[in-house]
């Protein structure tokens, strides 16, 4: 997923690659975060779109904006409508797939059962639509990430995603 | 008199905690009381016995006089410890205790009927021979240029029923005086209904001094030396240490006296504070807070004493449990409040849930803390969650442990305080001893460094991608977390 951020209005080179870490310190706001092997204490809070992170006696107000559509959007929309990415939240085995291509589904519709560590976990619809296509199936081992089904939206229909 | 066997404390947060732990120490039982939005609270879960006080309003529980007297006689307790704020310094709380046959853990209410009458304590103290900034009664337009000089310049015209900043007028030469005091009188007649005013001198840069004593029934005056606390914003202290830095040891000596003569003039019980004016080497009474302080620990860091333990003691009719030969201050110790407010927004209450915390811990570290994960920072309570004390054999030690503490403090859920304090103890002024009471002004909380803005960026993009990991789709629906309960739950039904 690629995020434009900004500073004072300023677009910044984000530094990403593996030299970076932000590990979890507290509660869902305090991580420490790893750069070039120095270790510095954040706090980051997420406020009305916009990201204060407070370093040491600084506080930076970031910006910020997806740079692409939302990753989990499909490369195209065509017919005026929108397609949706069914992901694995997690490696496992696929235990069923209750629904077929073609079938409606609600958000929150159950589309695929991963199990992983002798637990299972729902993968569900993130919007109401048709199945456009299956991509895995019972007995199949996933990736976390991976593409599991694609849900077509119609266009008119309220999309909860984009204010996200 | 023996210790009581069983003591209630009125209090909530932080000073109720603390109160606890002296309990503890001591072998009384605690009995807490809570308004109903403190039910899990730590002072309620770290007491022997907690007993709900009554009414849905979160802060009228803890003022409420008749109910905290007769839970405390219900349930046995011989004495009320009221900590600060909320009951402390009432005459009439006090008065309904001792006529319950309640030890109230604070001076009798004659004396803090005398400490609450600014004009009353004033007068007494400066017949003690104590000097307090100089004055005037209210004067008219005829006298005003002769009670002036007698003030000095610069001074403050002030309104007799003022309050709020209004009807002040700051004149720094007799030119001015007429035309301030024309203004001076017009406002105070306009916001106050009273057009008197009165003279007072105006200290440009002063240092806040105060003076830890002790006294008992008997006579005895012990003071357990004396604390800085110039580290305000609007009248609140942020930071305070003790000893006082860049005192003279004539000064500190002086001070030191005054305080116990203070005390002596006010017939002074328990533990209190005398609070002066420093300007340069000259010093000014202000007033006696009469309760147990914010800042207490400072003073036990470097005197070895538990001053709660003290008052329980004296509140009994114990002699001071100490002498004067035995307060042998050693080190240094400074403490910074740590309290839900922002900064970097003009110090607001910050308002929220706290969802995790890492205190700081290691040598010559002391946190006393008020609050857990899971606890709410409610509007209804002072914003003060906690204090970091740092001691060091010297004050350059203290403010390197100082410094390692708030590095280490993690306070999820709200913003507080920390980052002002990291500032406050790296600035030259605060470094060499040097600062007054307009020190925090030059706190800028608007303006980052460049490094932080390129370590935010850094992180921010980290923590971008760290959740767009965590939500595989795209925020809808209930997350992996509920999902896996769900699934688990069914499970075991099955």
């Amino acid at each position: 997923m690629n995020f434009e951020i900004r500073i004072r209005g300023q677009a910044q080179a984000a530094e990403s690659g593996d030299g970076v870490l932000l590990e979890p310190l507290a509660g869902s706001e305090c991580w420490t975060l790893v750069v070039a092997g120095r270790t510095v204490p954040v706090r980051v809070r997420e406020q009305e779109g916009r990201l204060l992170v407070t370093i040491g006696a600084d506080r930076v107000e970031v910006g910020v904006r997806r740079a692409s559509a939302s990753s989990s959007r499909g490369p195209s929309a065509q017919n005026g409508a929108d397609r949706f990415e069914v992901r694995a939240p997690m490696p496992g085995l696929v235990v069923t797939v209750p629904v077929a291509a073609g079938e409606p589904v609600r958000a929150g519709s159950v589309v695929a059962i991963v199990e992983a560590m002798k637990m299972q976990m729902e993968v569900v619809s993130p919007a109401a639509g048709h199945v456009e296509e299956i991509r895995a199936l019972p007995g199949q081992e996933v990736a976390g990430g991976q593409v599991m089904a694609l849900i077509r939206v119609p266009a008119s229909a309220p999309d909860e995603g984009a204010a996200r | 008199m023996p210790l009581p066997r069983r003591l209630l404390v009125a209090n909530r947060g932080e000073i109720a905690v603390r109160i606890l732990r002296a309990c503890r120490d001591l072998g009384i039982e605690t009995v807490a009381v809570h308004a109903p939005v403190d039910a899990g609270a730590p002072h309620v879960c770290l007491a022997d016995r907690a007993l709900p006080l009554p009414g849905d309003s979160p802060a009228e529980g803890y003022l409420n006089r008749a109910a905290l007297v007769e839970i405390a006689s219900r349930c046995g307790a011989g004495a009320i410890h009221p900590g600060y704020g909320f009951l402390s310094e009432n005459p009439s709380f006090a008065a309904a205790c001792e006529a319950a046959g309640i030890a109230f853990v604070g001076p009798p209410a004659s004396v803090l009927r005398m400490c609450g009458d600014k004009a009353e304590a004033r007068a007494a103290v400066e017949a003690a021979g104590v000097p307090v900034l100089p004055g005037s009664g209210p004067v008219d337009d005829a006298e005003v240029r002769r009670a002036a000089e007698a003030v000095g310049f610069p001074l403050l015209i002030k309104a007799v029923g003022g309050g709020g900043g209004k009807g002040i007028h700051l004149v720094r030469s007799p030119d001015d005086l007429p035309g301030a005091l024309r203004l001076a009188r017009g406002e105070a007649q306009t916001a106050f209904g009273d057009p008197r005013v009165y003279l007072e001198r105006w200290v440009e840069r002063p240092r806040h001094v105060e003076v830890q004593v002790l006294a008992d029934a008997h006579g005895g005056v012990v003071h357990l030396g004396e604390r800085a606390c110039s580290v305000q914003r609007r009248h609140q202290k942020l930071i305070e240490e003790a000893p006082a830095p860049g005192v003279s040891p004539r000064v500190r000596e002086a001070l030191l006296e005054s305080a116990v003569r203070v005390a002596r003039a006010l017939r002074y019980r328990n533990a209190g504070t005398v609070e002066f004016l420093l300007d340069g080497d000259a010093f000014f009474f202000i007033e006696v807070n009469a309760r147990l302080q914010v800042e207490h620990p400072v003073t036990e860091m470097i005197t070895g004493t538990d001053i709660v333990a003290a008052q329980i003691a004296v509140a009994g009719g114990a002699p001071v449990p100490f002498s004067q030969e035995d307060v042998r201050p050693a080190g240094w110790a400074i403490e910074c409040r740590i309290s839900a407010e922002d900064p970097h927004g003009g110090f607001l209450p910050s308002l929220g849930r706290i969802d995790g915390v890492i205190e700081p811990q290691g040598p010559g570290i002391r946190v006393d803390s008020g609050f857990r994960t899971g606890c709410v920072v409610s509007r209804h309570y002072d914003p003060l969650l906690s204090k970091v004390v740092a001691w060091g054999r010297d004050r350059s030690e203290a403010i390197a442990r100082m410094r390692r503490a708030l590095a280490e403090y993690a306070i999820s859920g709200v913003d507080t305080t920390i980052p002002f304090h990291r500032w406050a103890i790296e600035q030259p002024a605060f470094l060499r001893g040097t600062y007054d009471v307009r020190f925090a002004e030059d706190w800028d909380g608007a303006a980052p460094s460049q490094e932080a803005e390129r370590l935010a960026a850094v992180a921010a993009s980290a923590w971008l991608r760290r959740r767009a990991a965590a939500q595989p789709r795209d925020g809808h629906g209930a997350g992996p977390a509920s999902r896996w309960i769900a699934v688990a739950r069914e499970e075991g039904i099955r």
